[in-house]
C-alpha cells in the first residue's frame, strides 16, 4: 500500500506543497443482531479508499478515493491541490503545523483471539439464546442481542517522511430489553444501551462480559421498572453509575475541551465551549477531587493508538487536574494557539474518505478512595441512577440534561426502591464542582463511546472513558414534560 | 451508471441461484467549511458501494463492499453464500420482493449544481465573511454540493434507480454574545437565495446581542420552521412507523381514524409534494403518497413489507435498507400550512418565546414523544404582541403529543428543513410548552 501512497506524497512534492499526506484505510465491520426471535441485522462490510490532504501555500485541501491506481491515486492529489487553492481566496494567515518528528513504525491493537475467526453461526447461536433469555416474559415486547466487531487497518505517508502502518480492533455486544404495558414502555440493558459496549481488543471482550448471566436480571427489571415509581423531582444529591458516568465525561468534559470548538471552529454545527483558553491553568472546573486524564495508550480504549492522524505519537495529560482546567485536545493545526510547540495528538478521521478533525481522546476520571457503599451511607435524600438512555447539552457545553435506564431512591444512607424514568439537570462546572465522593480503583472500569457524531460532512468516532461511581450534591432531578 | 448495471450482473451471476438483491449508491460531494470568518475545512469525496442481501429459504447474509474489481465481488459473495450454508432457517424471513410498476419522481438533478467548484464556494463563503467583518460579526457555516445515484435491484428482475443533486447553504453568524442562523437546502443552486440567508443570519445575530436571563416556566411558543420541523420528524420517526406501531411503542397505538393532535395539523407525506425525492424505497416498492395526519385526525401509518405483514396491512413502500433496525419511515414529509404569516403568529401572542431553531434534541420517552434540547441562535421574548428583547437559551422537556395538541396557529409559509430526508414545515405557535431551565448564554 506505501507503494500506491508514494504516489501522492511525489504529486504533493512536485507541487511545492508546504505539507501533504495520504491515509489509505481498509476496514471491515460485522454487525450480527438478533431481535424478537429474528435476525435483525447480519452484516459484513468491508471498504478500501484513501484520503489526501494538502496545505499548500498555508490553505488546506482535501480529497478522497476509492480506485486503487496509482493514476487515480495521483488524480486525487491534484484534486486536493485545487481546493486548496480555492480555500486561499479566504484566509486571515497561513496555517502552519506544529512540529512532530517524523516516524517509520507498526502498531496494532493487542488481542488475544481474533472475532472474525470466530464462525457466524457460533456468534448466532449465543445471540439466539440470549434473546430467548431476554423474552422469557410476555411483558417484553422488544429483545435485542447483538455484536459488532470492527478493523481498521491504516497507511499513513507524509511529506515529512513518516510511513506509520496501524491495525485497530474493537469488539462490542449488548443485550437490551423494552418491557410495555399500559401505554408505558422501559428499557434495560447490559452492559448498556446504545449499541452496547465497546472496547479495543478481540473475543475476549465478549467472552468477558459474560452476557448469559446478566439476562434474566435486565428481563426481570424492565418489566419491574413498569410498576416502579416514576423519579420523584426536586433537588437531591446524586450517584452517578454504570455508562451514565461515560456520557456524563463525554459530554461536559471531552467535547468541550476539543480545541477547535473552543477556538470557534465548530461554531456552525455542534458549537463552541465555555471553556475558552484564558481560562487554561487557573478555571475551577470540578471540585479538588475531580481529575480527568486523557489518555491515548490506555490499555482497551477505543481511541488508543500508536499516533493519530496527524501522524503525532500517542500521548497522556491531563485535562482536568485537582479540579482545574489543565489541557486540551489539540490537533497540530490549532495546538500553537495555546502556546504549545507539540499537539497532543487528537486528530482522526472516519475511515478513508474523512479529513481529520479533532476528536476527545480517551478521557477517564481517575479512581477517588471511597466505595459506592460509603457514597450511599453518605446521603440524606437522593438518586443513584445507572446506564444511560438520553443526552442533550447547549452548544457551549454548560446545561446538560441526562436520562438514565434506572434509578434507586436513597434515604438516610440506604439504597432503596427503583424508580423510572430518572432524569437530572446541571450546569457544567457547577455540577463537577459539587462532586465530593469518587469510588476507588476497585470499581473503576472503561466504556466505550462508539458512536461520537462531529464535523461537517458529519464523522463517527470511538473513544473510551473509565469511571468509578461518583456522588454529586445538590443535583436538579425527575424533570419531566 | 453503465458500470454499476455491469456490476450487477456479475454479482447475480455468482449469487448462483439464490436470491440476491444489490443496493449500489454513488456518491460524490464537496463541502467547504469557514468558521472566524475564514475556511477552515475544504473537502471532496468519490463513493460507490455495493451492499448484497443473499437469501435462501429463510437464511440470510448481507455484505458490503467499495471494490467492484472481479476478486473482491467473488470474496465478498462467497463468503455471504458460505454464512448462507451455516446458518438456520429462519421461517417469518420473507423472501425478496418482485418488480412492480413504480411511479415517475420529479427530476431533481441538475448538472451544474452537482458540479459546482470549489471556487464558487469559496466565493460564496467570502461575500458573507466580508459583510461580517466589516459589521465586526463572525462568520460560520458551509456550502456543499454534489450528487447521488441508488440502484436497487434484484435477480427476480426488480431493477429501480434514482439520480438527484443536492446543494446546501447553511450560515450562522455570531455577534458578540449574539448569534444567527439559516440555512436553506435544495436539489439546484437557482433556488438558493444566498443574499437573503446571509441577511437574515446577520440581522438575528444583531438582535440577539445582550440576552436577558429568562425565567424557566410553561411559555406560548412561536416555533420558526426549522424549531418546528425538528420536533415533528421526531413526533413522526417514533410514532408513524409500523414497528414502533406493531410493538405498542406509539402513542397512535389502536387510534387510527381518531384525533390524536391538534386539528390545524395536517401531516403528508408525498414523495412528489413539497419534500419531494425517491419515488420507490429502499426494497424497491413503490412509494405511497399519504396523509398521515389530517386535521388532528391519524389517518394511516407507513409500512414495509415485514411491518405490514405482521400488522395485516399493505405495505406503503418505506422500507429503509433491509434489515432495519428502526423499521420503516416517512422521509419526504409536509405540514400543511394555515393562514398567519410569522409576524401574524408573533402579533397574536401576548407573552411568549420566539425560537429560531433547537440544539441537540433528544428523545426521553418515545411513547408520549417526550423530549428535551436547547434554543439556539437567536430566541427572543415576546410582549404584547412585538418581539420585545433577546434571552439566553432555554431548555425544554416536553411531551410532543401534548405540544402538537395545543397548537393555536399555523404559518401561512412552509420552508424545506434538511432533515432525515427532508421536511417542509411552516412557523407554529403552541401554548403552555415546558422550559425547564436556562442556560448562561
Amino acid at each position: 500500500m506505501f507503494k500506491l501512497a508514494a504516489k501522492a506524497i511525489e504529486v504533493a512534492n512536485k507541487h511545492k506543497v508546504d505539507f501533504g499526506d495520504i491515509r489509505v484505510v481498509e476496514e471491515r465491520n460485522q454487525v450480527l443482531a438478533v431481535k424478537n426471535g429474528e435476525i435483525g441485522a447480519l452484516t459484513d462490510e468491508t471498504t478500501l479508499g484513501y484520503g489526501i490532504r494538502v496545505l499548500y501555500k498555508g490553505a488546506w485541501g482535501f480529497a478522497s478515493g476509492r480506485e486503487m491506481t496509482e493514476r487515480a491515486v495521483a488524480d486525487t492529489a491534484l484534486k486536493a491541490i485545487a481546493i486548496a487553492k480555492a480555500s486561499r481566496l479566504l484566509m486571515s494567515g497561513r496555517v502552519r503545523l506544529a512540529h512532530e518528528p517524523a516516524y517509520h513504525d507498526f502498531w496494532q491493537t493487542p488481542f488475544l483471539k481474533d472475532p472474525f475467526a470466530v464462525p457466524v453461526q457460533a456468534k448466532l447461536d449465543i445471540l439466539f439464546s440470549l434473546d430467548k433469555t431476554l423474552r422469557g416474559n410476555r411483558k417484553i415486547k422488544v429483545a435485542e442481542a447483538e455484536m459488532t466487531f470492527m478493523r481498521e487497518h491504516q497507511w499513513h505517508m507524509t511529506t515529512e517522511g513518516s510511513r506509520i502502518e496501524q491495525v485497530l480492533l474493537n469488539s462490542g455486544a449488548a443485550i437490551t430489553a423494552t418491557a410495555v404495558e399500559n401505554g408505558d414502555s422501559q428499557l434495560r440493558g447490559y452492559p448498556c444501551s446504545h449499541g452496547g459496549q465497546t472496547l479495543g481488543g478481540g473475543w475476549e471482550i465478549i467472552e468477558s462480559m459474560d452476557l448469559a448471566a446478566h439476562a434474566e436480571r435486565v428481563r426481570d427489571e424492565a418489566v419491574a421498572l413498569l410498576k416502579a415509581p416514576v423519579c420523584p423531582a426536586g433537588v437531591k444529591d446524586l450517584i452517578i453509575s454504570g455508562n451514565q458516568m461515560a456520557l456524563q465525561i463525554h459530554e461536559s468534559v471531552g467535547h468541550a475541551s476539543e480545541l477547535d470548538r473552543v477556538l470557534g471552529y465548530e461554531e456552525s454545527y455542534a458549537g463552541s465551549s465555555f471553556a475558552t483558553t484564558e481560562k487554561l491553568g487557573h478555571f475551577r472546573y470540578g471540585s479538588p477531587i475531580v481529575n480527568l486524564v486523557a489518555d491515548a495508550t490506555l490499555p482497551g480504549g477505543l481511541a488508543t493508538a500508536g499516533y493519530d492522524d496527524d501522524g503525532v505519537k500517542a500521548q497522556r495529560w491531563h485535562i482536568v487536574k485537582g479540579g482545574i482546567l489543565s489541557g486540551y485536545m489539540t490537533n497540530r493545526e490549532f495546538c500553537g494557539r495555546i502556546g504549545r510547540d507539540r499537539s497532543w495528538g487528537c486528530c482522526r478521521a472516519d475511515g478513508y474518505s474523512n479529513i481529520p478533525i479533532t476528536r476527545i481522546c480517551n478521557l477517564s476520571l481517575m479512581p477517588g478512595n471511597s466505595s459506592t457503599e460509603e457514597l450511599i451511607a453518605g446521603i440524606k435524600d437522593g438518586v443513584m441512577m445507572e446506564n444511560n438512555v438520553s443526552w442533550s447539552i447547549d452548544q457551549k457545553r454548560l446545561n446538560f440534561q441526562f436520562g438514565c435506564e434506572a434509578g434507586w431512591e436513597i434515604k438516610n444512607g440506604r439504597k432503596g426502591r427503583l424508580l423510572k424514568n430518572p432524569r437530572y439537570q446541571g450546569i457544567t462546572p457547577e455540577f463537577w464542582g459539587s462532586c465530593d465522593g469518587i469510588a476507588g480503583p476497585q470499581e473503576w472500569r472503561l466504556w466505550g463511546v462508539a458512536n461520537c457524531g462531529k464535523g461537517q460532512p458529519g464523522q463517527r468516532a470511538m473513544m473510551c472513558h473509565g469511571s468509578s461511581p461518583a456522588r454529586f450534591r445538590g443535583v436538579k432531578v425527575g424533570m419531566h414534560g | 451508471m453503465k458500470n454499476i448495471e455491469t456490476t450487477l450482473k456479475k454479482i447475480f451471476k455468482l449469487a448462483k441461484g439464490v436470491q440476491c438483491e444489490v443496493l449500489a449508491e454513488r456518491r460524490d460531494s464537496a463541502l467547504t467549511r469557514f468558521a472566524d470568518n475564514v475556511i477552515s475545512q475544504n473537502v471532496a469525496s468519490s463513493s460507490l458501494s455495493f451492499s448484497v442481501r443473499l437469501q435462501d429459504g429463510g437464511r440470510s447474509a448481507k455484505l458490503s463492499l467499495n471494490q467492484a474489481d472481479d476478486g473482491s465481488l467473488k470474496r465478498a459473495v462467497a463468503s455471504g453464500l458460505e454464512i448462507l450454508k451455516k446458518q438456520k432457517k429462519d421461517p417469518d424471513l420473507l423472501p425478496l420482493a418482485g418488480p412492480k410498476p413504480l411511479p415517475a419522481g420529479r427530476d431533481l438533478y441538475d448538472r451544474g449544481t452537482a458540479e459546482l467548484s470549489p471556487v464558487f464556494r469559496a466565493e460564496r463563503a467570502a461575500e458573507l465573511a466580508r459583510a461580517c467583518r466589516k459589521a465586526g460579526q463572525v462568520a460560520c457555516g458551509t456550502v456543499d454540493n454534489g450528487t447521488s445515484e441508488l440502484v436497487i435491484a434484484n435477480n427476480l428482475g426488480l431493477f429501480a434507480r434514482w439520480r438527484d443533486s443536492f446543494i446546501t447553504h447553511s450560515v450562522t453568524v455570531t455577534d458578540r454574545d449574539g448569534s444567527g442562523w439559516a440555512e436553506q437546502p435544495s436539489h439546484s443552486v437557482s433556488n438558493i437565495d444566498f443574499k437573503r440567508l446571509n441577511e437574515t443570519a446577520r440581522a438575528k445575530a444583531a438582535a440577539s446581542r445582550r440576552p436577558r436571563d429568562p425565567k424557566p416556566g410553561r411559555y406560548t411558543v412561536v416555533l420558526e420552521p426549522q424549531a418546528a420541523a425538528d420536533l415533528i420528524t421526531y413526533m413522526s420517526a417514533y410514532s408513524f412507523g409500523g414497528q414502533f406501531y406493531n410493538e405498542g411503542r406509539s402513542f397512535v397505538c389502536g387510534k387510527l381514524g381518531k384525533r390524536v393532535l391538534s386539528p390545524l395539523l395536517t401531516i403528508e407525506d408525498d414523495f412528489l409534494g413539497a419534500a419531494p425525492g425517491l419515488p420507490f424505497d429502499f426494497e424497491g416498492q413503490p412509494r405511497s403518497r399519504l396523509t398521515l395526519v389530517e386535521n388532528g385526525v391519524l389517518k394511516t401509518i407507513v409500512h414495509d413489507r415485514k411491518t405490514a405483514k405482521k400488522a395485516k396491512a399493505a405495505p406503503t413502500g418505506h422500507a429503509l435498507p433491509q434489515p432495519s433496525y428502526f423499521g420503516p419511515l416517512a422521509i419526504n414529509l409536509s405540514v400543511k400550512p394555515g393562514s398567519d404569516s410569522l409576524s401574524d403568529l408573533i402579533k397574536g401572542t401576548e407573552r411568549g418565546i420566539l425560537v429560531t431553531q433547537f440544539h441537540y434534541t433528544n428523545m426521553l420517552k418515545a411513547q408520549t414523544v417526550e423530549m428535551t434540547g436547547m434554543t439556539r441562535n437567536g430566541t427572543f421574548m415576546i410582549e404584547n404582541g412585538k418581539v420585545a428583547y433577546p434571552i439566553k437559551n432555554m431548555r425544554f422537556t416536553q411531551s410532543m403529543v401534548e405540544a402538537f395538541a395545543n397548537i393555536e396557529a399555523v404559518g401561512d409559509r412552509a420552508e424545506m428543513v434538511a432533515g432525515w430526508g427532508g421536511i417542509a414545515c411552516p412557523a407554529m405557535r403552541l401554548s403552555g410548552f415546558n422550559f425547564s431551565s436556562a442556560t448562561k448564554f
